[in-house]
């Protein structure tokens, strides 16, 4: 139990210093900019038109407090680490006066649902093909099977994306393409929602799982055939045990140890994958969402959507993390 | 129930009697890679036999290609390792069956129940996520034909008879230490109580006082279950103490075979003399000499007797043919043209 | 080095067809030397033009021919991968071969750094990077960036690497014949560094000109300079599919699909050459 309490403490240290990182990095990235937001903001809205200097100087006074870019540059620090300590980042300036909190909140389930389902299917269906590939070596199927998901994996997300959409869009329109259920339908638990929540999600998930499974598969598809070479395979198979129990009990429980920490270390970049194919769907996660407020301007949104995503992946991974040791029971003697 | 298992191992056969025959087996690395194409030696025309309730060592350096023959003796190849000529035959309860002939489902029920394996108890024998006690019932429940809880009995007592602390199922393998692990795939594998039990270098990587522990479970072991046994290590001093009868391997051949004590006393291949002048004995005060050159390249073999580059004795016919097996002295084989030439010539073994 | 690609070019079929499909961008991309409009110009021919025998993949809706609006645009996106992966390859060593080598409580710190660029992700920051950058965005400043947050998973594989050397007998003799570490480093150990530094370019690549081409899809790059991204931003502003202007979004895509496939397969054709037990498994063997 101790050496377990050690662990667990090493991984929570690790998750605080991916969060500070994190959130100084994009301190950094908004601060060292030679542009001011509030300047920018200001000229878009007084574009049309002219406004007194009184009211532009009241709009700038109040947009420095909005954004938290007034007074010195260890105050401005403070206040933005309070406000993602507490979650508040203000007022959204596109959905004026919608906080955007609540902007995120609507969006992060739709975000969440879509990255659990397509990376689970991904990881599970890559996985097991890929073992049974290594495996199974001379079987044709899973040759074939391998060809085309390692051919489709080194595409990025946009275009699978996109190819998706322009196939089902314009040349075979079976499924829906953008949105996340039918525009007029009533939210909650019925079945029609809830089936028009799923036929909407069909083409993202597909293009994620597109993508993703490649990965998965080739990385399982090695490690089996390394493990097939281990002691303990060759031990089992001296003693005869059956080629399925070995299969599975052996080589591909001994294979997801280390998938699982590979699982860990993508979700960073399945997270951004996710957040693009949305995009392409108009799925209403925080992808569209992000895209949406860079095209408006929205200063407080964009910062607060990346604060959310940082923490949202490393909360993701510390689970992770924590649930490693119950697979590999070596890890604890370290 | 146990009286049942004991039976039939022990006396459906004859007490006496082969249990297994090699017969001129060869086995070959086959490689093309590269544009490269090489065929390696590993074992090249080995006919040696085993009787029942005996242990046969098995001895020479490392490369010699001992691993490799044990290897094609259980039938456990993978390309690019192939067996291109001879055959090996075991004798099961009272049948003979050759091991090269066997189907799938056949081979499977061999194992375990009538061949089993003792592999160097190196880190990674066991299934390292899995406890000790799944390694047995993977291993040995459908043999037994017990339900869980008289098979988990079954098992605890096994353990006792060996000096095991049954505690050890519920560990998992990197938990035990080195001798530890050793001692449970003795364990394993005689739980089953095999015609033929086959051990790798289990005395390799301990340490000497662990040694000692795991070679007095091995003769226990094999004594109580009357099993035979081939027991491979380059360890003179292990053979000495285990094994009834030595084969002497050098480059993929059988260079002397015998009874331990022959051997040991009487080599008579100049390899053989030297392995066994080279162990260190109570009041020896002799300066050591190691031999010179290296083992052959198995690739490329020196034509005739492979050890004529190192040999003191050598004369012309070495560098030019292969030395055949000649009987010394009833059950003490040598291969030389020097200490055992034969009496007629071309008369073979 | 050389031996090495030789080698592989001859046996193994994956490196093959990757170095086909790669070499054939790399010669559609020097097309662009020879193209008779300059690449930023637009309304030069007449648009919306399928392809034919005078434009053989057609003309934009801007009015460019975009054939050879495609060999700029393959261009400079092959360069923008290039130069995020070379940028990123002096992070990535210098890190992995410090961390790897030095081990203890400096390989403690770096990787602890390193696993968190590995886990943050990138695209948010990115975006917002570009959100308060705006139209002072350029090229160079994108390639800055990106090889500033993208070392991270390739610093962990030339740590692994670098690891296994220093504990390797002939690092040993080295050092105990008194060769400086720095000889040691540049002589011995090269040859086991480079292929897995090849590796890692081909995927960084794959990676860099994916973002690039994402990022510009969506507008957040300077959009005058034409990559592939950029072609496609510009085919959705002027609403092609709908319009019926299948080719301005096919051929880039098509080319970029090439570009991508024959780098991953160069990037796993040399990752199977590196790790012997992978080569052991080809190697069934002759029947005798």
């Amino acid at each position: 139990m101790n050496a377990y309490a050690i662990y667990g403490g090493k991984r929570l240290l690790q998750f605080a210093l991916v969060v500070f990182i994190g959130i100084n990095l994009a301190f950094v990235i908004t601060h060292s900019t030679p542009i001011d937001p509030v300047e920018q903001t200001v000229a878009a809205a007084t574009s049309f038109g002219s406004t007194s200097p009184d009211a532009v100087e009241m709009m700038r006074q109040s947009l420095r407090e909005l954004y938290g870019l007034g007074g010195t540059p260890w105050s401005q620090y403070v206040v933005f680490w309070k406000r993602i300590v507490v979650g508040d980042f203000g007022p959204s300036l596109s959905a004026f006066p919608t906080p955007v909190s609540v902007l995120i909140n609507r969006a992060l389930p739709w975000t969440i649902g879509l990255l659990t389902v397509s990376t689970l299917l991904a990881w599970i269906l890559g996985n097991l093909l890929g073992g049974l590939a290594g495996y199974y070596r001379d079987s044709k199927f899973l040759k074939i099977t391998g060809i085309v998901a390692m051919g489709v994996h080194p595409i990025p997300y946009y275009i699978v994306a996109f190819v998706l959409l322009v196939v089902f869009g314009y040349l075979w329109p079976v499924l829906p393409i953008t949105g996340g259920s039918q525009m007029n339908l009533q939210w909650g638990w019925n079945t029609t929602f809830i089936l028009s929540v799923l036929r909407h999600s069909i083409l993202p998930v597909i293009s994620l799982v597109l993508v993703g499974i490649g990965g998965w598969f080739m990385g399982m598809r090695s490690l089996v055939s390394n493990i097939v070479t281990e002691d303990y395979v060759t031990y089992a198979e001296l003693a005869g045990v059956s080629r399925q129990r070995i299969l599975y009990a052996y080589v591909m429980r001994n294979a997801l140890v280390p998938q699982v920490t590979g699982l860990a270390m993508s979700l960073g970049s399945i997270f951004n994958g996710a957040i693009i194919t949305e995009q392409v769907f108009g799925y209403p996660g925080i992808g569209t969402l992000l895209i949406s407020a860079v095209h408006t301007g929205d200063y407080s949104l964009v910062i607060g959507i990346a604060a959310v995503s940082i923490i949202a992946v490393s909360v993701c991974v510390l689970v992770i993390d924590l649930l490693y040791p119950l697979l590999d029971p070596r890890v604890k003697v370290s | 129930m146990i009286a049942a298992i004991q039976s039939s191992a022990v006396n459906a056969a004859p007490a006496t009697g082969r249990v297994l025959t090699v017969d001129n087996l060869r086995a070959y690395y086959q490689t093309r890679y590269f544009g490269i194409e090489r065929e390696v030696r590993a074992v090249d025309g080995v006919t040696l036999h085993v009787d029942r309730n005996e242990v046969y060592g098995l001895a020479g350096e490392s490369s010699c290609g001992k691993t490799t023959l044990i290897k094609t003796l259980v039938r456990a190849i993978r390309p690019p390792l192939n067996v291109v000529g001879g055959s090996v035959t075991f004798n099961f309860a009272g049948r003979d069956c050759d091991i090269y002939a066997l189907n799938q489902s056949d081979l499977e029920n061999i194992r375990w129940r009538h061949l089993s394996y003792i592999l160097q108890g190196s880190m990674n024998v066991l299934n390292p996520v899995r406890r000790v006690q799944q390694s047995f019932v993977d291993f040995a429940y459908r043999h037994i034909g017990q339900p869980m809880p008289a098979f988990l009995k079954l098992i605890e007592a096994h353990l006792h008879r060996v000096r095991l602390e049954p505690t050890v199922l519920d560990a998992y393998p990197h938990e035990l230490s080195g001798g530890m692990r050793q001692r449970v795939t003795i364990a394993l594998a005689s739980v089953c109580r095999p015609d033929f039990i086959i051990a790798d270098e289990p005395t390799t990587a301990l340490d000497v006082v662990v040694q000692k522990d795991v070679l007095s479970m091995l003769r226990d072991v094999q004594r109580e279950i009357c099993s035979s046994m081939i027991l491979v290590t380059h360890d003179i001093g292990v053979h000495a103490n285990v094994s009834d009868r030595l084969g002497i391997m050098y480059a993929g051949r059988l260079a002397e075979e015998g009874r331990t004590v022959d051997v040991i006393r009487n080599p008579r291949h100049p390899y053989t003399s030297h392995l066994v002048t080279s162990l260190p004995r109570i009041g020896d005060v002799t300066q050591k000499r190691g031999l010179e050159g290296a083992p052959p390249n198995l690739a490329n073999p020196p034509p005739g007797c492979r050890f004529h580059p190192r040999c003191p004795l050598a004369i012309e016919i070495c560098r030019a043919e292969h030395p055949p097996m000649v009987d010394l002295a009833p059950g003490h084989r040598v291969a030389c043209w020097v200490t055992a030439p034969p009496i007629k010539p071309g008369a073979l073994q | 080095m050389l031996t090495i690609f030789r080698d592989l070019f001859r046996y193994n079929r994956e490196f093959r067809i990757g170095a086909l499909l790669t070499g054939f961008i790399v010669f559609f991309a020097a097309l662009s030397l020879v193209s008779p409009y300059p690449p930023q110009d637009v309304y030069i021919v007449p648009p919306d033009l399928p392809p034919s025998p005078t434009y053989w993949f057609g003309t934009t809706s801007r009015g460019q021919d975009v054939f050879w609006q495609l060999t700029f645009a393959i261009r400079n996106t092959m360069l923008f991968g290039f130069a995020v992966a070379l940028l990123s390859r002096l992070l990535s060593i210098a890190i992995g071969m410090w961390s790897g080598y030095k081990g203890g409580i400096v390989d403690r710190v770096l990787m602890s750094i390193n696993d968190t660029f590995i886990v943050i992700p990138l695209f948010p920051l990115l975006v917002l990077f570009y959100f308060v950058m705006r139209d002072k965005m350029s090229w160079p400043l994108l390639a800055l960036a990106m090889a500033c947050l993208g070392w991270a998973y390739d610093a962990r594989l030339i740590r692994s690497v670098a690891m296994s050397l220093k504990n390797r007998e002939f690092t040993q003799q080295s050092v105990f014949s008194g060769m400086r570490t720095s000889e040691i480093v540049l002589q011995e150990h090269l040859p086991y560094v480079l292929p897995i530094v090849f590796y890692t370019t081909m995927n960084n690549m794959n990676w860099s000109i994916g973002l690039e081409v994402t990022l510009s899809v969506l507008g957040f790059t300077n959009i005058d300079t034409p990559t592939i991204g950029v072609m496609i931003y510009w085919a959705n502003q002027h609403t092609a599919m709908v319009a019926g202007i299948w080719w301005w979004i096919f051929f880039p895509v098509l080319f970029v699909i090439i570009l991508f496939i024959g780098l991953f397969l160069l990037a796993i054709s040399m990752n199977e050459y590196i790790d012997p037990r992978s080569r052991l498994a080809r190697m069934g063997g002759m029947r005798g």
